[in-house]
C-alpha cells in the first residue's frame, strides 16, 4: 500500500487521528497494512514481539493463559484501537495475547522504528506517548470496574484499592 | 406527541392518599437469567386500570404483606395497559419472598412513581444508552417507545454490560431492536468459553463508539452508581455536556412521595426529583461518598 | 384614656381567672386542648384539662446538654420556654398505621387508613413553634402529594401562641429571624403580665373564641407592661447563628474537617432529631396477627442517625457518624432551603439542649465558617 493512502488511514483512526500529519507521513512510510483472519493470533501471550498495532477494522480479544483455564479473555478491542503497548514501551515481551475474533485489518509498525521517530521528532513522540498513556489509562480505569465486579449478587469484598 | 412522554403526575385522588396500593395478580412470570425475573402484574380494579398509565423510567412501589414494600420500575412497553412487567432480581427479603410467588398470586402496587427519561429531548437527536446489569430493565420501556417512533429520533445506540454472557437481560429481543434501528453493543466482565462478544467494561464501548455526534446526542445510563459515574466521565470526555446526559439513581424509600426523607441526595429526592435525573442536577453531589 | 380598640391595635386584656374559662370554652367548641405541663422533670406537651396542668411556678434552665426545672419567684403560668417536645408529635404523631392488608378469597384488599378525626387547640404555642409548623406545612402540604393525617390535623388545629417573656441560653430565634414575636400563623396570642394576660385575635376562630372569654380593652399600662415582658426576651438572647449565604457555605463545604472533629463527638444517638420540631423522617414498619391474614403498615419517627436509614442492599450509604451528622446538619440549615424555600431550623435550640454530649449547631456553623474554603 502507498504511504501517503497508509497516512489517509492514520488520519482516520482515532489512536493516531491527533497526530501531526508530517509525523502521521513518517510512521506510514514505516508501517504495512495486514489482515489478520477470524481465529488468526497476532501475538502470543509471554512471546517477543517487535510490533504496535492499530486496528482499522473488525475486533481483537486480548486473552492471558492461565494453566488449568486455557486462554481467559480479558478485553476486547475494535476499530481505532491500540494493540501491543508491550512491544514499544516494555521489553517486547507481551503481557497477553492478542487474536482475531472477526476478519480484521491492522496496521503493523515496528516498535523500534516508532522509538527512532520519537527520539528524532520529540514533539511528536510526546504526542504518540500522550496517546498512549490516554489509552492504558482508560484500560486501568475498565479493568479497576471489572475488579469491583459490580453486577455480582453479593458486593464483592475485593479490595477496591490498586495501586496507580 | 412530544408531551406524550411526559412523567404521569399522580390523579388527585392518589395524590391525597399517598397510601393507598392497589391489588394487582400475577399474570405471567418469565425467568430472564439467573436470579431475575419478569412478572406482569394486572390490576383487578377497572376504574384503577383505566387509569394507570406510566412514562418510561417511572417505578412503581411493590408490596407484599407483611415482608414489605419495594421501590421498582417498569420495564414493559409503555403501549401495553393490560399487565405491567417488573423485571427483578431478588436481592433480599422482598424480593426473595416475592421470588415465592406465582401466576395468580396478588400483591400490592403503588404508582407511578417519580421522573421519567427525556423522549421529547430526543426527537431529532442521536440517542446513546448506556447500562449494566439490572439498569437495562429500566430503559426497557424507552427503548421500545424510541423504536416505535423510530423515525423521530438520530442514530439509536445501546451500550449494555453485564458481568457474563448468561447474565444478559432480554437478549432474545436484541435482534429485534437491530432490525427496527436501533445498534446493539454487548459487553461482558467475564469472558466464558464460547462467547465472541466483546469483553470489557461498557465504558469501553462508549470510548469506541464511532457513529455518533457529540453536540447532538442525548445520552440516557442505569446502572451500579460506580459505573455511572465512570460513564459520564467517558461521555463528557468525548464531547458531550452534563445537560445532554441523564441518569437514573437509586436510594433506599420508604414512602416514594417525597415524605419519609430517606431517599435523599444533598438537595434532592430521588423519588420526587429523580430517579431519572439531567446530571448537571446531580453532578456536585454524586461524588461526595456517604452524602 | 384612649382605649386600645381606638388606638388601632386589637389587644386585649385577661385577668387570670378569665384565662382560666379558656378550657371550658374550648371544650365546648369540641377541642382537644393540648399545652404544657410537667411529666418526669421536664415541660412537655400533653393533654391538659385545665390551669391547674400548667407549670406554674415553674422555669427552665438549659445549657448544651443540660435541662434543669427550677422553682420561679413568682406564680407564672407560661414562664419557661420549650422543652423536649413539640407540636409535631400531634400534627405528624410518632407512629401511626397508614394503610391495612386483608387476605380475602381473592387475593389481597389493601386500604388506606383515613386518618382519624382529630381537632386540637394548642395551647402555648412560641414564636419558633409557630415558625416550625409553617417548616412542617411546607413539607407535608404543598403536594403534589399530602400526607393526610397531617393534613387533617392541622386543618382543624387552633393556634394559640405564647409571647416569650424570657429567654433559655439556647435559644437563637433572633438569628433565625423566627421569634421572640409571635407574629403570624396564629389564632390568638398571649402575652403574660401581671395578674393576667394581654391577648390578641388573629383570625376568625380565634375571635370567636376571645369573644367567649370575658376581656377588657387593654390599658396603655397593661399594653406597655406586655411591650416590657416580650422585649425581656429579645434581651435575654445570647445565642448567634450567622446565616449569611449558608447554603452555599455547606453545599461547598461537604468535606471540611470539621465533619471529621464533630463527628469524634456525635453518639449518633437520634436526640437531636427527635427533639427537633420540624425533622420529618419516617420509616414504614409490617405488622401482621398471628395468621399473617392482617396487615397493618405503621409509619414511625426514623432519623437520619440511624445506622440502616439509608440502607440499600448491599450496605449503608451512610456509614459513619461524619456522613450522617453532616446530612442532619446540611439538610437543615442548607438543602432545606432548595426543597422548601426557607430554613429547616427555627432557632429553638432544643438539639443543643438534649444532646447529650452538648453539641451545639450554631458553634459547628461557625466552625465551619471561620475557615471555610
Ligand atoms: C427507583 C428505583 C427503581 C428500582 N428498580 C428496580 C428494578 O426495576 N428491578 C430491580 O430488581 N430492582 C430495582 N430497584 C432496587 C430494588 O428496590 C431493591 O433491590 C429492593 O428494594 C431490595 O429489596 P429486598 O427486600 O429484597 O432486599 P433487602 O436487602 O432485604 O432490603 C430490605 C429493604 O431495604 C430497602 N432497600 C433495599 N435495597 C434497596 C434499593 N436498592 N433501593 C431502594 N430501597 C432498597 C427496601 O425497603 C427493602 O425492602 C429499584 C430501586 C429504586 C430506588
Ligand atoms: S448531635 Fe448530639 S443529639 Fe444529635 S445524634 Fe449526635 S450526640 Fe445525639
Amino acid at each position: 500500500m502507498e504511504a501517503d493512502q497508509l497516512r489517509f488511514i492514520l488520519q482516520e483512526l482515532r489512536f493516531s487521528a491527533v497526530l501531526p500529519v508530517e509525523g502521521l507521513g513518517r510512521l506510514a512510510e514505516e508501517s504495512t497494512v495486514r489482515r489478520v483472519a477470524a481465529g488468526e493470533v497476532v501475538f502470543r501471550d509471554g512471546s517477543t514481539n517487535n510490533n504496535l498495532y492499530l486496528i482499522r477494522s473488525g475486533r481483537l480479544a486480548l486473552e492471558m493463559n492461565v494453566p488449568g483455564r486455557g486462554a481467559v479473555r480479558i478485553l476486547t478491542l475494535g476499530a481505532g484501537e491500540m494493540v501491543g503497548w508491550s512491544a514499544l514501551l516494555g521489553q517486547g515481551k507481551m503481557t497477553a495475547g492478542a487474536i482475531a475474533i472477526e476478519d480484521s485489518d491492522v496496521v503493523v509498525a515496528s516498535a523500534d522504528r516508532l522509538r527512532e521517530l520519537c527520539e528524532a521528532d520529540r514533539d511528536f513522540g510526546f504526542l504518540l506517548m500522550r496517546q498512549m498513556a490516554d489509552a492504558l489509562s482508560k484500560r486501568l480505569v475498565a479493568t479497576r470496574l471489572q475488579l469491583l465486579d459490580l453486577f455480582a449478587d453479593a458486593p464483592s469484598l475485593i479490595p477496591t484499592q490498586q495501586a496507580d | 406527541m412530544s408531551d406524550g412522554y411526559a412523567s404521569r403526575m399522580p390523579t388527585p385522588e392518589a395524590a391525597a392518599r399517598p397510601w393507598q396500593t392497589h391489588t394487582v395478580a400475577i399474570r405471567d412470570v418469565r425467568r430472564e437469567v439467573e436470579g431475575v425475573s419478569t412478572y406482569d402484574l394486572a390490576f383487578l380494579d377497572d376504574t384503577v386500570r383505566e387509569a394507570y398509565r406510566f412514562a418510561p423510567g417511572q417505578f412503581n412501589m411493590l408490596y407484599l404483606p407483611g415482608a414489605g414494600e419495594i421501590a421498582i420500575s417498569v420495564s414493559d412497553d409503555p403501549r401495553n395497559t393490560e399487565a405491567y412487567g417488573h423485571t427483578i432480581r431478588v436481592a433480599g427479603n422482598v424480593t426473595r419472598t416475592l421470588a415465592g410467588l406465582g401466576v395468580g398470586e396478588t400483591l400490592g402496587l403503588r404508582g407511578p412513581f417519580g421522573t421519567s427519561w427525556p423522549l421529547s429531548e430526543c426527537i431529532g437527536r442521536d440517542v446513546v444508552i448506556v447500562c449494566g446489569g439490572i439498569g437495562l430493565a429500566p430503559l426497557r420501556p424507552a427503548i421500545c417507545t424510541l423504536l416505535q417512533d423510530r423515525q423521530q429520533f438520530g442514530r439509536l445506540n445501546l451500550l449494555y454490560g453485564a458481568r457474563s454472557s448468561d447474565t444478559l437481560l432480554f437478549e432474545r429481543e436484541y435482534d429485534d431492536w437491530s432490525r427496527q434501528g436501533m445498534d446493539v453493543q454487548t459487553t461482558v466482565d467475564r469472558s466464558s468459553p464460547g462467547w465472541l462478544g466483546n469483553v470489557g467494561v461498557v465504558t469501553l464501548l462508549l470510548d469506541q463508539l464511532p457513529s455518533f455526534d457529540p453536540h447532538n446526542t442525548v445520552l440516557m445510563c442505569c446502572g451500579p452508581e460506580v459505573m455511572m459515574k465512570f460513564t459520564v466521565m467517558a461521555a463528557l470526555n468525548s464531547g458531550l455536556s452534563e445537560q445532554q446526559i441523564w441518569v437514573s439513581m437509586e436510594r433506599n424509600m420508604q414512602c416514594a412521595v417525597g415524605l419519609c426523607g430517606h431517599c435523599q441526595l444533598g438537595p434532592t429526592f430521588i423519588c420526587k426529583d429523580g430517579p431519572v435525573f439531567r446530571y448537571d442536577k446531580i453532578a456536585p453531589f454524586i461524588d461526595v461518598e456517604g452524602l | 384614656m384612649a382605649t386600645a380598640t381606638e388606638m388601632g391595635t386589637n389587644e386585649r386584656f385577661l385577668t387570670e381567672a378569665a384565662f382560666a374559662r379558656i378550657f371550658e370554652v374550648l371544650e365546648s367548641q369540641g377541642f382537644t386542648v393540648v399545652g404544657p405541663t410537667i411529666d418526669q422533670e421536664a415541660i412537655v406537651y400533653d393533654r391538659i384539662r385545665s390551669v391547674d396542668d400548667l407549670p406554674r411556678g415553674w422555669t427552665d434552665e438549659q445549657a448544651p446538654g443540660q435541662y434543669r426545672l427550677q422553682r420561679r419567684d413568682d406564680e407564672a403560668l407560661f414562664g419557661y420556654v420549650v422543652g423536649p417536645h413539640s407540636w409535631k408529635r400531634f400534627l405528624f404523631p410518632p407512629q401511626a398505621t397508614v394503610s391495612k392488608a386483608d387476605k380475602t378469597e381473592t387475593g389481597w384488599q389493601f386500604q388506606a387508613v383515613e386518618p382519624e378525626p382529630a381537632k386540637f387547640a394548642f395551647l402555648g404555642v412560641r414564636a419558633c413553634e409557630l415558625a416550625a409548623i409553617r417548616v412542617q406545612d411546607r413539607v407535608f402540604m404543598p403536594g403534589p402529594y399530602v400526607d393526610p393525617i397531617y393534613q387533617q390535623r392541622r386543618d382543624n388545629a387552633l393556634l394559640i401562641a405564647v409571647n416569650c417573656t424570657q429567654a433559655a441560653r439556647t435559644c437563637f430565634c433572633t438569628s433565625m429571624e423566627t421569634g421572640p414575636k409571635c407574629t403570624s400563623g396564629y389564632d390568638l396570642a398571649l402575652t403574660e403580665i401581671a395578674n393576667g394576660f394581654i391577648i390578641e385575635a388573629a383570625t376568625a376562630e380565634g375571635a370567636e373564641i376571645l369573644s367567649a372569654l370575658e376581656s377588657d380593652d387593654a390599658s396603655i399600662q397593661q399594653r406597655q407592661a406586655g411591650q416590657t415582658a416580650r422585649q425581656q426576651a429579645v434581651d435575654q438572647i445570647e445565642r448567634r447563628m450567622d446565616t449569611t449565604d449558608i447554603r452555599d457555605l455547606f453545599l461547598s463545604n461537604l468535606e471540611h474537617p470539621r465533619w471529621d472533629d464533630v463527628a469524634s463527638r456525635c453518639l449518633s444517638c437520634t436526640n437531636c432529631t427527635m427533639v427537633c420540631p420540624t425533622c420529618f423522617c419516617s420509616s414504614v414498619e409490617e405488622v401482621s396477627d398471628l395468621t399473617g391474614d392482617h396487615v397493618e403498615r405503621q409509619r414511625q419517627w426514623d432519623s437520619c442517625f440511624n445506622v440502616d436509614f439509608s440502607y440499600m442492599n448491599g450496605g449503608n450509604v451512610r456509614d459513619n457518624t461524619r456522613s450522617r451528622y453532616r446530612q442532619w446538619l446540611t439538610h437543615k440549615l442548607a438543602s432545606w432551603i432548595d426543597q422548601f424555600g426557607s430554613s429547616g431550623c427555627v432557632g429553638c435550640g432544643r438539639c443543643i439542649t438534649w444532646c447529650p454530649v452538648g453539641i451545639d449547631l450554631t458553634e459547628e456553623v461557625a466552625a465551619i465558617r471561620g475557615d471555610a474554603t
